[in-house]
């Protein structure tokens, strides 16, 4: 566990929660930040780090259902784990659809709280690694031109034709011209042949399908 | 009491005049006959009168005869003493009346000249003389015609005769006056007559002679004979000592006595015997006591008279006139033409009466008519739209106001009865003695199920459901029919299913107040009541499941509100826990305690948990259900409320699906809505209190609004928060629980702000899936 992978936040409207929370998870070595509120969290968050959200589920105003869904919605790198005074069945089922880690009915044994945490400190920072990926590949695809994304979308579309002369009839340039473009593609785009290119584009689109829920 | 108008008529018309017919015979017949006899005495009296005043006028003359002979020869104007000259004046004296029979002169010597009539044999008129000289007398007969001239003349020796004996000459001397004589038969002529003698004065109390005048009064029974009294009447004259003077039949009047000297007839012996009858009476005494005219009437042998008698001529005179006639003789043709005119009037009244009928017949026609004209009608066999037969004004005016209430009172009862018969509520008129229908319409049969012509046997006690207490119609408490009754009661129908209806009946009285029958309305409740009993039957629900969820949301609350600190207590216990583990020195007791603390916190959690899975053990059935028809019955629970604050109650409800939810649930849902809207206008203190709820379909949901007009809700206030509330009464539980039951129910339950103002709660609810 590094440390910039012990990071948890609390949201509960409960003072003594927070109070007890914070105490118990610092002196197990975590780093805590406690907030009132989904909008005091929101306010706080730059929705870069990877941490673990320990979230109450009833709470005036933004429930923490609405706050889960808010913060899916952004690709956050977080793993919430929900804590609840009265959860019914319905509503830890949403959660648990969700993505969070579980649904803890309070009140609750420390450890296993401690052991929901490490979980969701894994999947939060699987979810940074993901994301730190996804972020390089989109830079590479960056780096092309205009007229080279063209070409690579018409490789995609049309796995059948792929020959420059086909590619340069569709386009309505010359072979040799679309030859030099492919070589610079391969190039910016760190690969070595077409089928890399389709793996490469097929592992950028499942990891940003994925965020985007 | 009554008269029809045709008798009166008739009466009125034949009878009165027939009555008045005979009335007038009758009067004129009485009448009539006392007319008839006035007549006949004022004829008997006319008769008296007249045969005095001829008697008076025949007699007067020799009265003035006797006295010019007189004062002549007491003047010296004719020598008394010288006979021849005498002779001549008396002979110009009988020659003045025809009835004077002989004019004479005597004197105290005993001479006598006497002029009297003859009966022409040998001449008409005789003179006699007589001269006394001494113891001589010479009595010397002349006989001269009309003109005086002598036609014999001869002496009488035998003569004996002196005036100065003869009771004429002894009264006239004695009273120096003239005098008349009783009536006597005369002895030369044998007829009656009466002598008048006026003295003949020498000096005032000596007398030289006296003038005599005879009058013959058989004249005055000429007279008399020749008076017609009648047919059979007769007049008469009586002298004051009841001879009869004068008499038609002359031959009467003379009697002759046992000396052979002739005398008149007392009235008591006279031959006429009707006379005697009339007249006999009128003897007083030996004496004609007759002071005026007096008339009688008396009956004779079968036959009714009338008599006259008349008061005597004069003092000289003292005759009675009497007059006698037979009844008949006057009234006997009117009798007979009264006879006939009774048969005249008997015809007259006869046909007049019959006119009178027919007059009558004729005047009351037009009025009969126009009664059994209005017999029809009001029997309904005539329309009064029919034209009135021909008629009088007056009739014509009270048939005008006739037909303006036949035709104002048909419309009533026409109105009346469409309204009975058309009427949605079941109507029947009830006798109001034995409860009988006496009329039922259409809608009273449906909801009974009998026909109107069952029911026409039936009471309506028949109709009452047994278990009901006895619907007390007829009679309350005080023994009087019931005036009014409200009641909803059951009663059964044809076949035995009970119904509910609703009783309204009303006690009709005639004008003199005695009940005459119920108008009874009935209404079948039926729907209503069962209606009525699912709405109760709702809220009994509701508030058994209003406490259950009250109970569930207080122990969800409670959970929530105690597992913080116990989590906070957990949380601590466990920290503490790591941080004596941590320690060198093992401290196993502290670590037992805490575990013990950190595992009853735990413990504690779970017992809560579990009463609240024991408290809300209903998840609830969900069933199809109509949202609108419990939007509507939720609506009539809290209607009294809504009444309490003046508010208004509204709808706008779209065609909804039927929805799929616990329906009990969401009613409580409902119900909890508009009780806050309800709560939230009724603190308007002015401005619109109305309650909205509208409903419309939203893809595989119905959303419902529950919107007031009220304050609003304030930004302050946390909604759904459990005991969070601005009601002094309430819990705060009451949104909170609204939205566990929406979401349970996979819905979602919100709130708006209203435009302009208020509050707007909305939740949606899931459509039920249609079959496809």
């Amino acid at each position: 566990m590094g440390d910039s992978n012990q990071m948890i936040f609390i949201v509960d409207d409960d003072q003594d929660i927070r109070t007890s929370l914070t105490r118990a998870l610092t002196q197990r070595g975590f780093e805590v930040e406690a907030f009132a509120s989904g909008r005091e969290f929101l306010a706080a968050y730059d929705g870069e780090q990877a941490a673990c959200l320990v979230l109450d589920h009833g709470m005036p105003g933004m429930s923490g259902l609405e706050l889960q869904a808010l913060l899916n919605g952004q690709g956050s790198p977080l793993a919430v784990v929900f804590i609840t005074g009265h959860g019914g069945v319905p509503e830890s089922v949403q959660a648990m659809k969700a993505g969070a880690v579980d649904f803890l009915e309070k009140p609750f044994r420390q450890s296993v709280l401690i052991e929901r945490i490490e979980t969701a400190l894994e999947i939060a920072s699987a979810k940074r690694d993901a994301l730190e990926t996804r972020r390089a590949l989109q830079a590479r695809f960056n780096r092309l031109t205009a007229r080279e994304e063209e070409i690579v979308k018409r490789m995609l579309t049309n796995p059948a034709e792929v020959s420059s002369k086909e590619i340069a009839n569709s386009l309505g340039i010359s072979p040799r011209t679309v030859d030099h473009h492919r070589a610079r593609i391969l190039e910016k785009l760190e690969i070595r042949s077409l089928v890399e290119l389709v793996d490469l584009v097929s592992k950028l689109r499942g990891e940003s399908a994925s965020a985007q829920l | 009491m009554r008269v029809s108008l045709g008798a009166l008529l008739a009466v009125g018309l034949a009878g009165l005049q027939f009555i008045a017919v005979l009335a007038v015979v009758f009067s004129s017949y009485v009448t009539s006959e006392r007319a008839l006899l006035d007549h006949a005495r004022d004829l008997l009296s006319d008769v008296g009168t007249n045969t005095i005043e001829h008697s008076r006028g025949f007699l007067s003359p020799a009265r003035g005869a006797a006295e010019l002979s007189a004062r002549l020869a007491q003047d010296r104007v004719i020598a008394s003493d010288v006979p021849e000259l005498l002779e001549q004046l008396l002979f110009q004296q009988l020659q003045l009346a025809p009835q004077f029979a002989g004019v004479y002169h005597g004197n105290e010597n005993g001479d006598f000249v006497y002029v009297m009539r003859a009966d022409n044999a040998p001449g008409p008129f005789r003179t006699k003389i007589i001269r006394v000289n001494g113891d001589k007398r010479s009595t010397e007969l002349i006989w001269r015609d009309d003109e005086f001239r002598v036609i014999e003349r001869r002496l009488d020796p035998d003569d004996t005769y002196d005036p100065r004996t003869r009771p004429w000459y002894i009264r006239a001397r004695q009273q120096l006056t003239t005098i008349w004589t009783d009536p006597y038969i005369f002895f030369s002529s044998q007829q009656p007559g009466i002598t008048l003698a006026s003295p003949v004065m020498d000096g005032p109390d000596s007398v030289r002679g006296i003038v005599g005048v005879d009058i013959e009064i058989s004249d005055i029974s000429d007279f008399l004979a020749r008076l017609r009294i009648g047919s059979t009447g007769r007049a008469l004259i009586i002298h004051r000592n009841g001879d009869v003077l004068a008499h038609p039949n002359q031959s009467l009047l003379k009697t002759k006595d046992a000396d052979g000297t002739l005398r008149f007839v007392d009235i008591r012996q006279f031959e006429d015997p009707i006379a005697r009858a009339a007249f006999a009476q009128v003897m007083e005494n030996g004496v004609a006591a007759v002071e005026e005219e007096t008339l009688s009437q008396f009956r004779y042998n079968g036959g009714t008279y009338v008599a006259v008698v008349m008061p005597p001529i004069s003092e000289h005179l003292p005759w009675t006139i009497a007059a006698y006639a037979l009844e008949s003789d006057f009234t006997e043709v009117i009798k007979e033409n009264r006879l006939t005119n009774i048969w005249i009037a008997a015809v007259v009244a006869a046909i007049t009466g019959i006119c009178g009928l027919a007059l009558a017949n004729f005047i009351y026609k037009p009025v009969r008519a126009f009664a059994v004209r209005s017999a029809l009608i009001s029997q309904g066999e005539l329309d009064p739209s029919e034209p009135l037969p021909k008629t009088y004004q007056e009739l014509e005016n009270a048939n005008e106001t006739l037909m303006q209430q036949i035709a104002a009172r048909r419309e009533t009862e026409m109105e009346y009865g469409s309204t009975f018969a058309l009427s949605s509520r079941g109507m029947a008129q009830i006798d109001a003695r034995t409860g009988r229908f006496l009329r039922v319409n259409e809608r009273f049969c449906e909801i009974t199920g009998y026909s109107a012509e069952a029911l026409q046997v039936m009471a309506i006690s028949d109709l009452i459901h047994p278990d009901d207490p006895p619907f007390r119609l007829f009679t309350g408490d005080d023994g009087d029919p019931v005036r009014e009754i409200n009641q909803e009661l059951r009663c059964v129908r044809r076949g035995g299913a009970a119904i509910w209806t609703a009783l309204n009946s009303i006690l009709i009285f005639n004008q003199q107040g005695r009940p005459l029958h119920f108008v009874l309305t009935m209404d079948d409740i039926t729907q209503a009541k069962h209606t009525e009993e699912q709405i109760a039957e709702l809220s009994k629900d509701l508030s058994n499941l209003s406490r259950d969820n009250t109970m569930g949301q207080v122990a969800a609350g409670l959970a929530h509100e105690l597992n913080q600190p116990l989590t906070a207590i957990a949380q601590n216990a466990d920290s503490a826990l790591y941080a004596v583990d941590q320690m060198s020195a093992a401290n196993p007791e502290l670590h037992a305690t805490l575990e013990e603390i950190a595992e009853q916190s735990v413990r504690a959690g779970e017992i809560i948990r579990a009463l609240r899975a024991f408290i809300r053990r209903d998840e609830g059935i969900r069933t199809d259900f109509d949202l609108s028809e419990l939007v509507a019955q939720t609506q009539r629970l809290v209607i009294a409320e809504a009444r309490a604050a003046n508010a208004t109650m509204t709808t706008e409800l779209e065609d909804l699906p039927p929805v799929n939810a616990n329906r009990l649930q969401i009613a409580q849902v409902l119900v909890n809505l508009l009780r806050n809207a309800i709560e939230a206008v009724a603190e308007n203190t002015e401005g619109e209190r109305r309650v909205t709820v509208r409903a419309h379909r939203l893809g595989k949901q119905v959303l419902v609004t529950v919107a007031d007009t009220g304050p609003g809700v304030s930004p302050d206030i946390s909604l759904f928060t459990d005991f969070e509330t601005t009601k002094p009464s309430g819990m705060g539980l009451g949104l909170s629980i609204c939205q566990s039951i929406v979401q349970a129910n996979d819905g979602r339950l919100w709130h708006e702000r209203s435009d302009p103002r208020g509050a707007s709660f909305r939740f949606t609810v899931n459509a039920a899936e249609m079959p496809s």
